[in-house]
């Protein structure tokens, strides 16, 4: 291992069983996660998308264990620095802040299966492309993540219209909060997680 | 090698636009409202045979009142208790009447306004139809006499109502042309009670010279 994880790797099977609570979570609470606007935005679909990042964890610590054949005499992987990943996940990710995605992910046709199937996908191919991704392709997807989720966020808050069909006013504030929030949020807590090598490197 | 990583990019880009695309009616619409709106346009909709309530307590089908009438509906949905959004669209509602009577349109076109909420009775349509000084032979009041039947009709308008506290609703509003034939023709938003009145207009003009 490089480094990347400070204590001991987690092994596959506690990734795998954080995948499949994730999994149980979204789809058994669905009723009550899409309820609301904010917890459908907010717990329900970063819920799934977590499930893909922690089956490519699992995925990764089995294959950490294997034999394994030398991928970089082989030159540019197709996913090479990340890059095809983290702009299919961003514009996905663009999408799910639309609020006519929210209102037909609730009819139970194409959008909804979308949703189920392909938010997993997406953490799948997201948690393999940052692992391949250096630190300025990583702050560049972050940091466009965030400035759309804090944009988005500030038109929920603002906007005297509702703009989901299926969901209350104060209910579309709180998922404008909640975006800003996450738009701060995210940044701050990676940026720790960066920080603890720079930190160990100070004070060995 | 690095031709596979441009096409792989290339790929990945196609394919996150199609996602936007396909989930915004092709870069038409943000909100399920605008979509529904622009589909009505395309499509007019043929509307469920419903059974509604009027401020008299007749219970008839809204199909067989919209054909016997024979003029062009602007209908819109609201329940007598609301404080809010209903209030809106009713004095915009009146002010289409002034209009209506002061051109003489009342041959052609006229108002309705159809309640959701199932405590809304005969009485309760009438104190509203006078409370909203409504003249009767342009401006009708009607609530749905079946709740199933309701859900039916509110879905093909597009009509999302949900019951908030205080025994308030929240629901989307609109101005839909219904035609005599029963069709959902066009929606118009609450800031466009002209072009409403126009678009009826112009379906009068046209089914009447089709009859």
């Amino acid at each position: 291992m490089t480094g990347r994880w400070p204590v001991r790797p987690w092994p596959a099977w506690a990734w795998a069983v954080l995948a499949v609570l994730c999994v149980a979570l979204a789809v058994g609470l669905r009723t009550l996660l899409t309820a609301r606007m904010s917890l459908h935005m907010l717990v329900q679909i970063p819920l799934l998308v977590l499930v893909g990042v922690f089956a490519q964890q699992a995925w990764h610590a089995v294959r950490a264990g294997r034999p394994q054949r030398d991928t970089h005499g082989a030159g540019w992987s197709i996913n090479e620095y990340g890059l095809p990943g983290l702009l299919l996940v961003s514009l996905v990710a663009a999408g799910w802040m639309i609020p006519k995605a929210l209102d037909d992910a609730l009819l139970g046709g194409a959008v909804t299966w979308f949703k189920y199937l392909g938010l997993p996908v997406c953490g799948w191919v997201l948690q393999a492309s940052v692992r391949r991704a250096n630190i300025i392709i990583k702050v560049f997807f972050l940091g466009n993540f965030c400035w759309m989720s804090a944009i988005v966020g500030m038109v929920y808050l603002d906007q005297p219209v509702r703009l989901c069909n299926a969901y209350l006013q104060d209910d579309q504030e709180w998922s404008g909060r909640g975006l800003i929030a996450l738009a701060i949020a995210w940044p701050l807590a990676w940026l720790l997680t960066e920080i603890r090598p720079i930190w160990r490197f100070l004070h060995r | 090698m690095i031709l596979r990583w441009v096409l792989a990019l290339v790929l990945a880009m196609a394919a996150g636009i199609g996602v936007l695309w396909s989930l915004t009616d092709g870069f038409s619409a943000l909100t399920a409202e605008a979509a529904r709106r622009q589909s009505v346009a395309r499509q007019p909709r043929a509307i469920p045979d419903v059974r509604v309530l009027d401020a008299s307590g007749r219970i008839q089908s809204l199909d067989a009142n919209l054909h016997d009438d024979g003029r062009v509906a602007i209908v819109n949905f609201f329940y007598t208790r609301c404080v809010s959004l209903c209030l809106a669209q009713g004095s915009l509602t009146g002010q289409m009447q002034q209009v209506i009577e002061a051109e003489g349109l009342q041959d052609k076109v006229r108002l309705l306004s159809v309640s959701f909420d199932p405590r809304d009775k005969a009485d309760d349509l009438a104190r509203y139809a006078t409370r909203m000084h409504a003249q009767g032979d342009v401006w009708q009041f009607m609530s749905f006499d079946d709740p199933r039947q309701m859900q039916a009709a509110l879905d093909l308008f597009g009509i999302t109502v949900i019951p908030a506290p205080l025994g308030e609703f929240e629901h989307n509003a609109a101005f839909h042309v219904v035609t005599p034939d029963g069709r959902l023709a066009r929606i118009f938003d609450l800031d466009a009670p002209g072009l409403a009145l126009q678009a009826a207009q112009d379906l009068a003009g046209t089914a009447g010279a089709g009859s």
